[in-house]
Order: structure tokens, then C-alpha cells, then sequence
């Protein structure tokens, strides 16, 4: 803790009064001691979602590639940027495409807001997916993480769902073709469908009505339900022990330990089970023994004292200040300034305004949605319902079907043949229907070579 | 009453009775919080359903027979019909796809959709594509006054012209 400035007299609390300001809100120096930096993701609000420390496993950047935390990061620039266009947006269909007008025309950075929302969207769907992927190769769904993965999945049913209500907000032709297309999807729905469809447009055809709803659903109501199951799936990562790691990162010395971190350590001399040399981590208490160390745990909050060790396994954790945060600040850097060079280079797309006499031809919904189209362009139930159901169902119960827990936390593990195999197929079947639905679908839907 | 003394403790009438009215009451009170929140999700369901819309009519005039010459077909997209006059008689299309909704073109055979491709025949009948059923026909009305009336609340078997 930081000494409080105490001096008296009128002046002295003065003198006195900025500095005690800033001490009171940031408690602790820039941390010099592993106390330090322990308090510093303890004591901070904003930090204390992340453990204290961290395992060095989870750092790895070929691991995850940070995909979870780009699509948490898009959402981030989603939610200022939408704000943001929200104070010029009318939800009215004589307005609407005006107001997308004005945007461009007259308002300051109005172009460059939209642009960078609508990209961040199509990256963040794109994000979600392949860190869905990732934690699929991986094996990381695998128990005790089942439940996070349910939540995962809905996330990504819940970022398709905000996209979809996003484009009908412009009010252009592709705006009200892809809304009068994918409502009518949903009226394949067995027994409740044309309920579904009335309640979603609020009307028989697309309007007003349709336009307010999806703009209530896209503002308030999806993303409420989407923060609420980020903090959830945030949440539960921590109580799930962390990010999935092969059970040997926990067994085994990591080479680059004895670089960093060297005072919390104590060499535990009864155990030989490990082979020595995989790394040689320094302590007062050795005994000739190398390789095992007792893990610590600090209770920061109530003793400051020595720290609990507790079980026989190596440490191969990490302080989460400096590392994580830093890990976690370049990838948010990174995703901004991507989102930043695109929206300068590449502008938004905007259609001609509303026709409801004319759909353009051909038709179609945002790349991420033309393996659905190609789907339902051979049966609109099959395509637009049973299947998608189905792939939903199987992937929400993936964790409870494939019970044996084994090659978490590698890539493609030999041991996950099977289930990687199969995971591949429906991925790629899925980015070959988007391939053939952009490149290969030209007038009235028939199949054109884009040579 | 000292506990340990008794290694089993047996309950008396009295206590069965708190019991079974406790465990009454729990059960109670669990079915009337769930039946509450089920009653407020339908709530909720009927509010955001709503009552009166404010789209288009489903019967509307379509204007004089004179203005559909013999032999024409002709869409009027807005209302997504097309009337078809062969001779004397007289009859209203849907325009709107039966796959997922988007309006045909008369084309050279029949109706094509642009968004997935169906093809319909002049009598709205599947010729190729996705969509499931064939071009509903819609009642025509003369009214009094010799303006045609289209109703698209009723369906009409395929081939029922009305004669002007």
C-alpha cells in the first residue's frame, strides 16, 4: 500500500490534495515487487477478472492466436461505434437511407464510423468462428470446459443473430431482399413458423414494423443477452482452471522458466520422479535434485506473509502483470489498427434505396450467410431449417458425445482423429457452399463461372 | 430436550404434521414462482404480438376490366398480382415466390425468381428450382361499380377465371 501524505493546515491539504486524489483511485506503484504485481491485478477492477497469475501455456500465441480475444475486442469496437451511429440513425423506413445518406455526406467521420462498424462485424463473425475452430482442434471443449463450450456456440448463433438484424437497419435493397428472404426462412419452422415471422416483422410483410423491431433487437436486446454470456464464458475459463493446456505443460519445466520470476520458488528435494534438466530453476534449498518445484499459492487479500506451497508440481506460471496484460494490449492494438486500415481503404457497402417492386437479381445476404442461401436455394426447409438445426444440435452436444478426454490442449492430436476429422468436413463443407454461393451463383441463381 | 441422549430421534405426530405442511408449502410456493414466470414469458408473447398491423389490404381494386386488354399479362408489383386476360376472362396470379418470398418476373415461359431460381409455368405451376408449391390464384371480384376487385385472402383452384 501506498503511505498516505498527511501535512496540516489549509495549504498542506492543498499541496497535498492531487496527489492523495491519485493515490486514493490507483492504489499500488507501478509494481517493482511479485507483491506488486500480484496487487496490481488484485486490486484493480477492471484487472481482477484475470487470475494473478497465469500459466505460460496460455501465452503461447500459436495456441490460441488470441482469436477469443479479437472477437471480444470487435465487440468492444462494435458497441462504440454502434453508439456512436446511433445518434443519427432514424429506425424509419422514410428515413432511414437518408439518415445512411447524411452519413456520408454531411456527418464528421460518418463514413468512416459505418465502415469500421460494418467490418467489425463481418471480422467478428469470422473471428468467432474460427475461435470455435480453435477450441475445437484443440480439444478444449472437453471436460470440465463442456458447459463453456454450450455458451460458445450460443455466442456464436447470438453474433449471427445481431449481424442479421444489423443489415436490415440501412434500409437499402439488400437490406430488405436478405429480411424478406430470411423471415421466410423462419417461416419453414415446423408448427410455429409463420408465428415466428409474424412476431419478428410485426406485420405480413416487411415495413415500419419489421424495421423497429430489428432495431430494438439489434441495439438492446441481442447485445444484452451477448454481454451477458461473454461475462459468463469469461467467468467461467477461471473456474474451469484457466485456458485448456496438455496435462504435460503441468508436469514439465517449461525451457524459457528459469529466465524470469526466479525469487517465488523452492526446490522440492524428495521428488526425482521427473528427469532432471528440463530447466534448472535456482533456490537456497537445493539438494541436488532438479526439476520439481512446489507450486504457491498467495492469499494477497489477507496475509502478506510467507506463501502457501501446496502439491508436487512444477510452477509454470506467470505473473499475469506484466505478461498477460501486455499479451492482451498488443492484441487489442492489433485488432484496432486492423479495423482501422481497412475502414480507410475499403467503404461500406450501400445498395440502391428500398424497392420493394424490384429484388435486385441476384439476391443475395452477406457472404457469411450464402452457405445457408446455397443451402436453401435446393429446399428451403432442409436448407434453411432441418440442416442448420441439426449442425446446431450436434455441435451443442459435441462435449457430452465425445466423453474420452484425451489429446487436449495440442493441435490436431493424433489421439482426436476421428472427431477433428469430422469437425474439418463441417467446417470446410461450410466455407465451400460461401464459395460457391459468392463466386459461382450469378442471375436467377444459376451457376456462373466467375473466369 | 438434549439430542445426544437419543440415538435416533423419532418424530412425533406434531412434527410430521410441520413437516408435511412445510414440505405442502414449499411446493406450493415453487409451483406458483414457476407458474409466474411461465405466465409472464406468455405475457410478454401476446405484447410484442401485435393486434392491428398497418401493411396493406389484402382486397384492393385493381381498376377496370378495359385497362386489361385480351391477351396481356400484367404484373402490378406493388401489390404482387399478375392478371392474366385471355378473351373474356380474367384471373389474379401471385407474384410472390412460394420459396421464400421474393417477386417472380414474367418471363418468355412463365415466372423466374431471381433469388434461388424457381421457374414457374404461364399457370404459376413448379417448372424448375426450390420452391414447393405452385403460385396460389386469387379470387376476382366485378364490383358494382365495374372496377375489378382482387381478394388475396382466397385462394382459387388454378385455372378459375371469372368471366368480364
Amino acid at each position: 500500500m501506498v503511505q498516505r501524505v498527511r501535512r496540516n493546515g489549509l495549504f498542506g491539504v492543498l499541496k497535498d490534495l492531487p496527489r492523495n486524489i491519485w493515490d486514493s483511485i490507483f492504489r499500488h506503484p507501478l509494481p517493482s515487487s511479485d507483491l506488486g504485481r500480484a496487487q496490481t491485478s488484485f486490486t484493480n477492477f477492471f484487472l481482477h477478472i484475470h487470475p494473478v497469475k497465469v500459466h505460460r501455456h496460455t501465452l503461447r500465441p500459436t495456441y490460441t492466436f488470441g482469436l477469443g480475444l479479437i472477437s471480444f475486442f470487435l465487440f468492444l469496437i462494435l458497441t462504440v461505434t454502434g453508439i456512436l451511429l446511433m445518434f443519427y440513425y432514424v429506425p424509419s423506413t422514410t428515413q432511414a437511407y437518408d439518415r445512411m445518406l447524411d452519413l456520408r455526406g454531411s456527418v464528421a467521420f460518418g463514413t468512416f464510423l459505418r465502415n469500421m462498424h460494418r467490418w467489425s462485424a463481418h471480422g467478428m463473425v469470422a473471428a468467432v468462428f474460427l475461435h470455435m475452430c480453435r477450441v475445437f482442434f484443440t480439444g478444449s471443449y472437453q471436460s470440465p470446459r463442456e458447459f463453456n463450450w454450450v455458451i460458445g456456440v450460443l455466442l456464436f448463433l447470438v453474433t449471427l443473430f445481431m449481424s442479421f438484424t444489423g443489415y436490415l437497419l440501412p434500409w437499402d435493397q439488400l437490406a430488405f431482399w436478405a429480411i424478406t428472404v430470411g423471415t421466410s426462412i423462419a417461416a419453414y419452422a415446423p408448427v410455429f413458423g409463420q408465428e415466428i415471422r409474424f412476431l419478428l416483422l410485426g406485420d405480413n410483410t416487411v415495413g415500419q414494423e419489421a424495421l423497429l423491431r430489428f432495431y430494438v433487437l439489434h441495439v438492446a436486446v441481442l447485445p444484452l443477452i451477448l454481454s451477458l454470456l461473454v461475462a459468463v464464458h469469461f467467468w467461467r475459463i477461471r473456474k474451469d482452471g484457466g485456458l485448456s493446456r496438455p496435462p504435460e505443460a503441468d508436469t514439465e519445466l517449461f525451457e524459457s522458466q528459469a529466465q524470469t520470476d526466479e525469487p517465488v520458488r523452492e526446490i522440492e528435494p524428495a521428488s526425482a520422479t521427473l528427469a532432471a534438466g528440463v530447466g534448472a530453476p535456482v533456490g537456497d534449498t537445493t539438494t541436488g535434485m532438479m526439476g520439481v518445484v512446489k507450486r504457491r499459492y498467495g492469499i494477497q487479500g489477507l496475509v502478506r506473509g510467507p506463501f502457501t506451497t501446496i502439491g508436487n508440481v512444477p510452477d509454470n506460471s506467470v505473473f499475469s502483470w506484466p505478461h498477460l496484460f501486455m499479451a492482451e494490449l498488443f492484441v487489442f492494438v492489433l485488432t484496432v489498427a486492423g479495423v482501422l486500415v481497412v475502414s480507410f481503404f475499403f467503404a461500406a457497402p450501400l445498395e440502391e434505396p428500398v424497392n420493394v417492386q424490384h429484388p435486385p437479381n441476384p439476391a443475395k445476404a452477406p457472404w457469411y450467410f450464402l452457405g445457408l442461401q446455397e443451402m436453401v436455394s435446393y429446399s428451403a426447409f432442409w436448407g434453411g431449417v432441418g440442416i442448420p438445426t441439426i449442425e446446431v444440435l450436434i455441435l451443442l452436444l459435441v462435449p457430452y458425445i465425445d466423453r474420452r478426454v484425451r489429446g487436449v490442449g495440442r493441435w490436431f492430436a493424433r489421439e482426436r482423429l476421428l472427431p477433428n476429422t469430422l469437425f474439418l468436413i463441417f467446417a470446410l463443407t461450410n466455407v465451400i457452399l460461401i464459395i460457391i454461393g459468392t463466386f459461382f451463383r450469378g442471375p436467377n441463381w444459376e451457376f456462373v463461372s466467375p473466369w | 430436550m438434549s439430542m445426544t441422549k437419543k440415538a435416533i430421534h423419532k418424530p412425533t405426530a406434531a412434527e410430521d404434521e410441520l413437516t408435511t405442511r412445510r414440505r405442502f408449502l414449499t411446493w406450493l410456493s415453487g409451483v406458483g414462482l414457476v407458474g409466474s414466470a411461465i405466465i409472464s414469458i406468455f405475457s410478454n408473447l401476446i405484447f410484442i404480438k401485435p393486434r392491428a398491423t398497418y401493411g396493406e389490404p389484402n382486397r384492393f381494386p385493381i381498376g377496370r376490366p378495359e385497362e386489361f386488354p385480351p391477351g396481356t399479362r400484367i404484373s402490378i408489383d406493388d401489390k404482387r398480382v399478375c392478371i392474366v386476360r385471355e378473351g373474356n376472362r380474367l384471373a389474379a396470379i401471385s407474384t410472390t415466390c412460394t420459396h421464400l418470398g421474393c417477386i417472380v418476373a414474367a418471363s418468355e415461359t412463365g415466372f423466374a425468381c431471381p433469388c434461388h431460381g424457381s421457374r414457374f409455368d404461364q399457370d404459376g405451376n413448379v417448372t424448375g428450382g426450390p420452391a414447393p408449391k405452385p403460385l396460389p390464384w386469387y379470387q376476382v371480384n366485378l364490383a358494382p361499380n365495374g372496377e375489378l376487385e382482387v381478394d388475396k385472402d382466397t385462394e382459387v383452384p388454378p385455372g378459375t377465371y371469372i368471366t368480364v
